[in-house]
């Protein structure tokens, strides 16, 4: 992941619940409340790029103080909730994954350096493996008959994350690559 | 909240990697997101002025948190400043080593966006405000032009930025479809050696007639 990565740039600014540890002052414009302290215990979505070093920061005692704690608990946003997850393992294909997030591989790996989830692991994976298939699937097909696989997989073209779609014109340009090479092939 | 106006740039920037040409450059975006790391950065002073230079962030939590929302946000807005202009310089990059003319370029992309209220007249082209490009990056694509001509010239048998696809006639018929002045080849002027008059093609002062 580069610096200059747009989409690793985009993933940071998805959301991810976090409930604030203690009260400050300042940041009540978080909570479109700027004239209000911010109270501990409140929960807000916050963009990763803030929410991951608000949670790790303080983590270590950077000094004997018993109080050292992170300022804010992050949990699993909406889009990788228990109920994502049972669609996910019920099929795969059934679930429109760029409705949960547009980047919603990218959220799913961030999440999981962050937190120990053996299962939802395994679920993401097979989740993309077996999309993928499909995927490669729609794009040689629409390789074939030139216009972009519309029709039998429109709904599940259209529910397709970012890493998905980059994919899906991977390997449409590469059938039809192929298709060209061997018409050139057979010419000479 | 901080932050959202880089991530509408970086969403340009998103934009700008699926289109064909460059869109305007979003000056006043630009603007918008520096003023926003200016303003972050009074904060943190006002912030940190009655500390005198003492402040202990275990001490007090909250301005500690405060502070360190504040850096947040000016880091991330850095990185989609950062990142918006990487694209475009690398999409200019890209052009200068297709050969394309600069001052052209410019006038070029400002007849793409305005074809419905101007024909193809060539005024437009001289008009330097229709330019998708900031200033600074016309310098930087002139400068990298610059840098690109003098690294090829330490070749003079082979032409880098040549088409890699092999000719097929070793000859070829053109039509001039801009005035460029006499220009001879060493065969003649208008049934002449594919290789010479390449970048005229490109540059948009022959057609290739096959």
């Amino acid at each position: 992941m580069s610096y200059y990565d747009i989409d690793a740039i985009l993933t940071d600014a998805e959301k991810v619940p976090c409930k604030f540890e203690l009260d400050i002052p300042e940041l009540g414009y978080l909570d479109n409340n700027p004239s209000q302290p911010l109270k501990s215990g409140t929960t807000i979505g916050l963009p990763l790029w803030l929410a991951e070093l608000l949670a790790l920061a303080n983590r270590a005692p950077s000094s004997a103080d018993e109080d050292a704690k992170s300022f804010v608990s992050l949990n699993m946003p909406a889009s990788l909730s228990s109920e994502v997850m049972s669609a996910l393992k019920a099929d795969p294909r059934a679930v429109p994954l760029r409705d949960q997030s547009h980047n919603f591989y990218g959220l799913g790996t961030r999440m999981l350096d962050l937190f120990e989830e053996k299962e939802m692991c395994a679920i993401l994976r097979r989740t993309f493996v077996t999309r993928a298939a499909d995927i490669a699937l729609h794009a040689g097909k629409a390789g074939a008959t030139d216009d972009m696989g519309v029709g039998a997989g429109e709904e599940f073209l259209r529910g397709l994350e970012e890493w998905e779609r980059k994919l899906f014109k991977k390997s449409h340009d590469g059938a039809k690559g192929t298709k060209e090479w061997m018409e050139g092939v057979k010419k000479h | 909240m901080y932050g959202d106006l880089g991530n509408k740039l970086v969403q340009q920037a998103k934009r700008t990697q699926n289109l064909a040409h460059l869109p305007p450059y979003q000056t006043e975006l630009v603007r918008a997101v520096t003023r926003e790391v200016r303003d972050l950065d009074k904060d943190v002073n006002a912030l940190l002025e009655p500390f005198q230079g003492s402040f202990h962030p275990t001490d007090d939590q909250a301005v500690a948190c405060t502070l360190l929302v504040n850096h947040l946000s000016m880091r991330r807005n850095k990185r989609c400043l950062l990142a918006y202009h990487h694209t475009r310089t690398d999409r200019l990059e890209e052009l200068v080593w297709k050969g394309y003319d600069v001052v052209d370029l410019a006038g070029q992309q400002g007849r793409d966006g305005s074809a419905n209220t101007s024909g193809p007249s060539n005024t437009v082209n001289s008009d330097r405000s229709m330019s998708n490009l900031s200033p600074q990056e016309e310098d930087y694509v002139r400068q990298y032009s610059d840098l690109l001509a003098a690294y090829k010239g330490q070749w003079t048998d082979i032409d880098l930025t040549g088409s890699l696809e092999p000719p097929r006639d070793l000859f070829i018929d053109v039509r001039v479809l801009k005035d460029a002045g006499e220009i001879q080849t060493e065969y003649g002027q208008f049934y002449v050696r594919q290789g010479d008059v390449e970048r005229l093609i490109a540059q948009g002062y022959l057609q290739k007639l096959s």
